[in-house]
């Protein structure tokens, strides 16, 4: 009987690979799919010519270390590998793609193959393969150095690399889980404005530990190393290094530690899977769902003075949309975040990157708000879904419509550079009038073309996306291949810009340039937003056909 | 008598669907009427050389076998599919030259009920009218309205997502009527929908009539279709086979038996549309073929 369902587990994994497969090729009929895979290949390529860039470089880390009998110096190596495999996720949203397997429930799946499948599809994201190929690179500087020891790091980096793949799917699992519903997202955002204030506090705590003598700095270092050694990347070193020494026992110890560290973690993710097998459905209904005394939830609309029904109904409901997904709201606080961790390195000798340069922390921060934005901004109508009908059928212009979502993407925008203002000023320093008006004109400059790019890629190569979930999030290749080229633009454009002000020693001279871009780029805005009506209307029935999808 | 009954119900009617009373039909140009229309995808002929004519007031009913071209005609005649070739009227105006005069006075529930998942119906509801360009005060009353008689005001937090199938297609139409169209096109109102929903749909879309409106809708469920049309057109493999009063068709389903073309129908029996629809398609009942796996 075991074997018989060995079998059909296995026969049902063979079909779901078919599947796939079968779907692969028939995207392949359309020059869009075609389009696509052209793009996928491109952005695969970067990202395998980057692994390798980072797989050798951390061979080479690895070999010295190995080779100067310093295989304990192998955790530094480790660190960021998981540092990265763990945030790459959720700040790169739009690169990352989370299966949805909700289909599957139908099918007589049991929940061994229904894991298996979860973990396997799961895995196959940008950041395990740059992962995997970077733990290859270590494996093989280490193997190099000392030849008996590659087989005994293959198992370890295997393991912890198994382990990454489970903590990051551990973690989304359950963030998606709080963050589906109502009380839970008040509770997190209620998390997230305690962090705010306790901005506050980081500053002044940073300060305080800044001026240290070298022994306090060896007594912290150690009590940092003693606390990696217990955490998965540092044991993962410890083993190897163990094995290097002869030290078998705690070797199998340490690799022990980091298994048991992956199992509970699957324990911990077993929860969740369990519950979505048993066909788990996140929504939003809680008691308070029905009416009390005659509230039928009716309010009067939202509305501001000069601007016209039409795109305030829209503003307010991109507004109430972006309020009940919880993946935005995550993506809006990983800013903040980013200058915390960028924040931490100031108490080391010579600073943090931050502390060094702390006027380019707003520019820095304003940018990285716009580029998580780019999943929204390039894929305007992905959340509608089959709501795209709404606005083909109804007499609302489309520029009406676009206008009101970009005016919502440029709320957002102020709202989080503002947060980004206050959290620089908090925590390194208060940005100056010039940095702050020289970012504010090159923002002028930035949104507008990423807007304008935007909404053609949203009319050309829409796809459909769920704000619910962390399933289905990504966007079209060929999309993201477009919105990484703008953003080399502007890059290139801002460090040009940025360049000649710090040769002449006048941050004024940023400020003026992009005020010059910024009327180039809102002309282009306003140019394209005039052509939104016809383009919209030659692109219908691509767009409802590729929002409708179930 | 009639119109007595009709008074005493207006209190209970949203306002919405009480601005009909008002509407003067425009008895002099037809309220939907193509010409040739023609939709190819490639090779393959969806639509061809569709010439319907529908008189403002009529509750139509467009019929056709799964695929033969139903929601491709609905698509074009509300803008979310181009034709490739004809022309298309609605209430006089060239849809192709006028699309957004056209989208203010009709009314859609398309197949897929575009609706908004993320928002409550509230908001759903308010969001339409103000797409309509009603005033934000008139949206939000008529909502009000809409979702009381729709008997869906009672879970106001509630996400349309997580809303039942018939309660979907409840708000779909509440939707489609918030700013008091002249015509209102529905693809398969019906598909889906137990027999309470169903009966406020009919009941709403019948008082909708008698105020004026011109409905076109489609649907499988050919007793319902039956019961509410006073017209019907049939399409089959693309082509129009067939138009006009329930009447029209049954007498000429049966001037076809009595020619000796297609089946015999038994003397003095009244054709249900199911059987004017087998005549018309051509179409053959319960093929007897086994299945050998079932047992």
């Amino acid at each position: 009987m075991a074997g018989m369902s060995g079998l059909q587990a296995r026969a049902q994994l063979q079909a779901i690979a078919q599947v796939r497969w079968e779907i692969f090729l028939h995207s392949l009929r359309t020059t869009k799919g075609t389009l696509e895979l052209f793009s996928r290949i491109l952005i695969t390529a970067v990202m395998t010519a980057g692994g390798l860039g980072g797989a050798f470089g951390l061979g080479a880390g690895a070999w010295y270390f190995v080779s100067q009998g310093e295989p304990e110096f192998l955790a530094a190596l480790l660190w960021p590998v998981f540092m990265f495999w763990q945030f790459f996720p959720v700040m790169a949203t739009a690169f990352n793609e989370t299966l949805d397997t909700s289909n599957l429930l139908r099918f007589p799946l049991n929940y061994r193959s229904y894991v298996l499948v979860r973990l396997v599809y799961g895995a196959l994201d940008p950041a395990t393969l740059l992962g995997s190929l970077w733990l290859t690179g270590v494996a093989i500087g280490v193997g190099i150095a000392q030849p008996r020891l590659f087989l005994w790091t293959v198992v370890v980096l295997a393991i912890f690399g198994l382990f990454n793949i489970l903590l990051t799917q551990m973690v989304f699992a359950w963030v998606e889980r709080w963050l589906a519903q109502r009380r839970t997202r008040e509770i997190f955002a209620v998390i997230f404005f305690l962090f705010m204030i306790s901005f506050q506090l980081i500053g002044p705590l940073m300060s305080r530990f800044r001026p240290r003598s070298a022994s306090s700095m060896v007594r912290v270092s150690g009590e940092v190393n003693t606390v990696q050694r217990l955490l998965p990347p540092g044991l993962s070193a410890h083993s190897i290094a163990s094995r290097a020494n002869g030290r078998w026992g705690a070797s199998l110890l340490s690799l022990a530690f980091v298994a048991g560290y992956g199992a509970v973690i699957l324990r911990v993710l077993s929860v969740r899977l369990r519950a979505q097998y048993r066909g788990e459905n996140l929504s939003e209904v809680t008691k308070d769902a029905f009416a009390k005394s005659g509230d039928n939830g009716v309010r009067v609309g939202w509305n501001v003075r000069g601007v016209s029904g039409p795109i305030m109904a829209v503003f307010e409901k991109e507004f109430h949309y972006l309020s009940r997904s919880g993946p935005m709201l995550l993506t809006f606080v990983t800013p903040i975040i980013m200058l915390v961790v960028f924040g931490f390195g100031q108490g080391r000798p010579g600073g943090g990157f931050l502390q060094r340069s702390p006027d380019l922390g707003f520019p820095i921060g304003a940018a990285y708000t716009l580029l998580l934005l780019t999943n929204l901004i390039y894929n305007n109508f992905g959340a509608d879904g089959g709501g795209i009908q709404f606005f083909l059928v109804s007499p609302a212009r489309f520029r009406q419509i676009v206008l009101g979502k970009n005016l919502t993407h440029i709320a957002v925008l102020v709202l989080e550079m503002a947060v980004v203002w206050i959290g620089v000023s908090l925590l390194f320093r208060r940005p100056s009038l010039a940095v702050t008006m020289a970012t504010i004109a090159g923002m002028l400059f930035a949104a507008p073309l990423n807007l304008a790019v935007g909404n053609l890629m949203s009319l050309y190569s829409p796809k459909r996306i769920e704000f619910g979930t962390f399933g289905r999030q990504r966007a079209s290749q060929l999309t993201v291949l477009i919105s990484f080229g703008v953003q080399l633009v502007v890059f290139a454009f801002g460090a040009t810009v940025f360049g000649l002000a710090k040769y002449y020693s006048d941050i004024w001279i940023a400020a003026g340039l992009f005020v010059i871009l910024a009327a180039i780029s809102i002309t282009a805005y306003g140019l394209i937003l005039g052509r939104v009506d016809a383009l919209a209307q030659q692109r219908r029935e691509v767009l409802s056909s590729e929002l409708c999808k179930a | 008598m009639c119109l007595l009954a009709h008074c005493s119900l207006l209190g209970r009617w949203p306002r919405a669907l009480i601005g009909y009373a008002r509407v003067k039909p425009f008895m002099d140009v037809p309220a939907i009427r193509t010409e040739g229309l023609t939709r190819r995808f490639g090779e393959l002929i969806a639509v061809e050389d569709v010439n319907l004519e529908v008189a403002p007031g009529q509750f139509f009913g467009f019929l056709g076998p799964n695929g033969a071209g139903k929601s491709t005609t609905i698509k074009m005649l509300t803008g979310l599919l181009a034709p490739t070739s004809g022309k298309m009227q609605i209430l006089g105006l060239d849809f192709e030259q006028n699309p957004v005069d056209v989208k203010r006075q009709i009314g859609v529930v398309p197949e897929g009920m575009a609706l908004f998942g993320r928002l409550t119906g509230a908001e759903y509801l308010n969001f339409v009218g103000r797409m309509y360009g009603l005033d934000r005060e008139t949206a939000a009353k008529r909502a009000g309205e809409l979702l009381e008689f729709m008997q869906l005001g009672d879970q106001p937090r509630k996400l349309v997502t997580d809303y039942s199938h018939g309660m979907q297609k409840k708000l779909a139409l509440a939707a489609a009527v918030i700013h008091g169209p002249k015509i209102l096109f529905l693809d398969e109102p019906f598909e889906g929908v137990d027999a309470i929903a169903a009966g406020t749909l009919k009941s709403m879309l019948q008082r909708m009539i008698a105020r004026g409106a011109t409905i076109f809708l489609t649907s499988h469920v050919l007793e319902i279709v039956e019961r509410l049309c006073s017209h019907v057109a049939i399409i089959h493999k693309g082509r129009l086979v067939a138009q006009g009063s329930l009447e029209e068709l049954r007498a000429g389903v049966e001037a076809q038996a009595a020619s000796g073309n297609g089946d015999h129908l038994a003397p003095g029996s009244k054709l249900t549309l199911e059987e004017i629809f087998l005549h018309t398609v051509g179409g053959v009942r319960g093929a007897e073929q086994e299945l050998s796996w079932l047992g």
